[in-house]
């Protein structure tokens, strides 16, 4: 569906996109996660034939991607960032209208137009105006405008920002049912957790490179880190601390703030071993965590930097 | 095509800025600039109390035309006969504004300066001219002076002959025409709008409009002609408004003044597009210098006082030749006042060249496909 090489892009100093190289396949829901500024959006734009590039090559189905391939642009929808309705319009006449530069057929309009109503779930609020609308359902009529002609390719860029849990949920949800009736979705995000949630396969953005892809296991199985085990101890002294790191398939060991964090390679029984050698040396300890390894992991393995810096 | 241009128009017409500059802000000026003159002229034109000190050798026809005017229903002087000694006294007390001799050479003295003073010396001089002229005409044309004597009483009609509201003179009209120019300029506000909407650089609203299938120059073309369009009723309603809800008399021709309105709206709309267009600076910045051009322009062509424009016309006359709201202000001066169709002529071409130049560079910015950053 989508391939890009290569592709390098600078303002000034700064290399935003530097030698960018990604293959999207169609079907999926390919996130694109990364923190801010690692070039995410700047990656969409390009894509789109909005920014100029110093180097390399964009396809989309295909077809070289340029301002006036009208033919590729049909079948894209995209969800910008920022909030992109027009204040003057009520929610109707928004959908109605970003509709209409896809779709010249009257009759066919008003179907694509209600059926997108309905999807996001803003029957009730079709003659107001953007302004009154709160930020979650702002951003579902964000995502209406983007959708209603039922694209092939649909970009979706941090979609979920500044969003209530429930309206988040709906858009999550929606997005899964939008890759359900075929359209393929690229979605970008710096919410491992969303990511994670709807995305089939995922790249890890950082200085504007792709710096991992695969699905989410694949991406796990990457790293070193198989289980992170979390304990929380009163006491423990240096030597402790280094008996705790000499046990199997512990390969770091942190003590801080009266908090033990295990990571363990992704052997079985890492826990049990830790728990028995503090009951063996009569450590007291509190709560126990034992977590299998997020993206956040993954990300902190690559770049030695937390994914939410 | 129909589908942008429906929207278009409804977007103009719901915004607040896109509607209160260009056609409520100068609705809400002409009324006070017409409230304000109707009040200064009302006083203007208040019967001025003038002495007359006759001598022996005195000029009946002087005082003939004088007690003509009194006698007139404009009430445009009141004389009184008096002794120099009193008269003298009389303006001292200020109980009256001049002082006529009525000698051979006849002669005004006043005690000072200011609207009826002028007014006094503006019929000394009118006398002085027509006396001239008829002296030309007998010497020259005898048979003649009979019916230039005839035209020359009726000088009233050359003083009130433009009148705006009924009460204001040329002075006001200038301002009126002024505010009209303004209106045009203030198109530069929907120009505003527009650019906001077609540069993908500007705003995310029109990096959504971008990337669409809809081609760049029908989003263009669509925008300029609502834009265009839109303002130039905006300025029809001005004017109809000045015409019929404000009585202001045009005594020239409307197609032409419809026609210079038109290139002043073309001219406001590009510039606007022009210059939001240019530069990534914010919105405010953006919105504060389209409206200090406009105003600076609408200030030079003599909107808050139409001896600006007689100075700037004097002293630096290159700036009103570029100055677009000037060049409107001019072409309806020439329309309804000098009826002068050369000059009107060349306003015109002028202000044409002006929009040409300002629509195709406002296009050559906008019709950008790909930025630099967005």
């Amino acid at each position: 569906m989508i391939k890009i090489n290569n592709l390098v892009k600078s303002y000034g100093s700064l290399v935003a996109l530097d030698h960018l190289n990604l293959e999207i396949k169609e079907g999926e829901i390919f996130g694109l996660l990364g923190p801010n500024g690692s070039g995410k959006t700047t990656a969409i734009s390009c894509m789109l034939a909005l920014l100029k590039y110093e180097k390399g090559t964009v396809e989309i189905m295909g077809e070289k991607m340029a301002p006036d391939n009208y033919k590729v642009k049909q079948q894209i929808g995209i969800v910008l960032q920022n909030v992109a309705v027009f204040d003057e319009l009520t929610v109707y006449e928004n959908i109605d209208y970003f509709c209409g530069l896809y779709v010249k057929e009257k009759g066919r309009r008003k179907e694509l137009v209600e059926e997108a109503i309905h999807f996001v779930g803003l029957e009730e609020y079709v003659k107001i105006r953007p302004k009154k609308l709160s930020g979650g359902l702002l951003r579902r009529l964000n995502i209406a405008c983007g959708i209603a002609h039922k694209p092939r390719l649909i970009i979706l860029d941090e979609p979920t920002v500044a969003v209530d849990p429930q309206s988040r949920n709906r858009i999550l949800e929606g997005i899964q049912e939008l890759n359900r009736q075929g359209s393929t979705i690229i979605y970008t995000s710096h919410y491992m957790e969303e990511v994670e949630q709807i995305c089939t396969r995922i790249a890890i953005m950082d200085h504007g490179r792709s710096i991992a892809v695969g699905t989410t296991e694949e991406l796990k199985s990457m790293i070193k880190t198989g289980e992170t085990v979390t304990i929380e101890a009163a006491v423990l002294e240096k030597e402790q601390i280094q008996a705790v790191r000499n046990l199997p398939h512990v390969f770091d060991v942190k003590y801080e703030s009266q908090v033990l964090t295990v990571r363990c390679t992704g052997a079985k029984h890492n826990l049990v071993r830790i728990l028995n050698y503090l009951q063996d040396e009569n450590i007291s300890f509190g709560r126990v965590f034992s977590e299998l390894p997020t993206l956040n992991d993954v990300f902190l393995e690559i770049t030695g930097k937390e994914l939410r810096d | 095509m129909l589908h942008l241009m429906k929207y278009d128009v409804k977007v103009k017409l719901k915004n607040f800025n896109e509607i209160f500059w260009p056609l409520i802000f100068p609705l809400i000026l002409a009324t006070f600039f017409y409230i304000s003159f109707g009040k200064a002229d009302e006083a203007d034109f208040e019967t001025v109390p003038a002495a007359v000190v006759v001598s022996q050798e005195k000029d009946d026809a002087f005082l003939e035309f004088l007690n003509g005017v009194e006698s007139d229903d404009s009430r445009l002087i009141q004389i009184k006969e008096m002794k120099e000694k009193d008269a003298l006294k009389a303006l001292k007390d200020k109980k009256v504004a001049g002082i006529y001799y009525a000698g051979e050479t006849p002669s005004l003295t006043v005690g000072g300066v200011g609207i009826e003073e002028s007014i006094l010396q503006a019929l000394l001089d009118s006398y002085g001219d027509a006396k001239t002229t008829m002296e030309n005409i007998a010497a020259d044309h005898p048979e003649g002076l009979g019916a230039a004597a005839a035209q020359l009483e009726n000088y009233e009609e050359l003083v009130t002959q433009v009148s705006l509201g009924g009460k204001t003179t040329d002075g006001n009209a200038a301002s009126f025409y002024a505010l009209i120019a303004m209106a045009c300029l203030y198109g530069c506000f929907i120009g505003f709008g527009s650019a906001m909407t077609l540069q993908a650089n500007l705003s995310a609203l029109a990096a959504r409009r971008c990337v669409t299938p809809t081609h760049k120059m029908k989003l263009i073309l669509s925008e300029m002609v609502t834009a265009f369009g839109l303002h130039f009723i905006n300025v029809v309603i001005l004017i109809l408004y000045l015409r019929y809800g404000l009585h202001m008399e045009f005594t020239g021709e409307m197609p032409k003044m419809l026609l210079v309105s038109f290139v002043g709206c073309m001219i406001g709309v590009s510039m606007g597009l022009f210059i939001s267009s240019l530069g990534r600076m914010g919105e405010g910045v953006k919105v504060a210098l389209i409206l200090g051009v406009s105003m600076i322009c609408s200030f030079l062509a003599g909107l808050m006082n139409g001896n600006v424009k007689d100075t700037v016309d004097r002293s630096f006359p290159i700036i009103n030749r570029i100055n677009p709201a000037a060049l409107i202000a001019d072409a309806f001066y020439c329309i309804n006042v000098y009826d002068d169709p050369a000059r009107y002529t060349r306003n015109l071409v002028t202000l044409v060249i002006m929009s040409a130049v300002l629509t195709i560079g406002s296009f050559l910015v906008v019709r950008r496909e790909r930025y630099d950053s967005i």
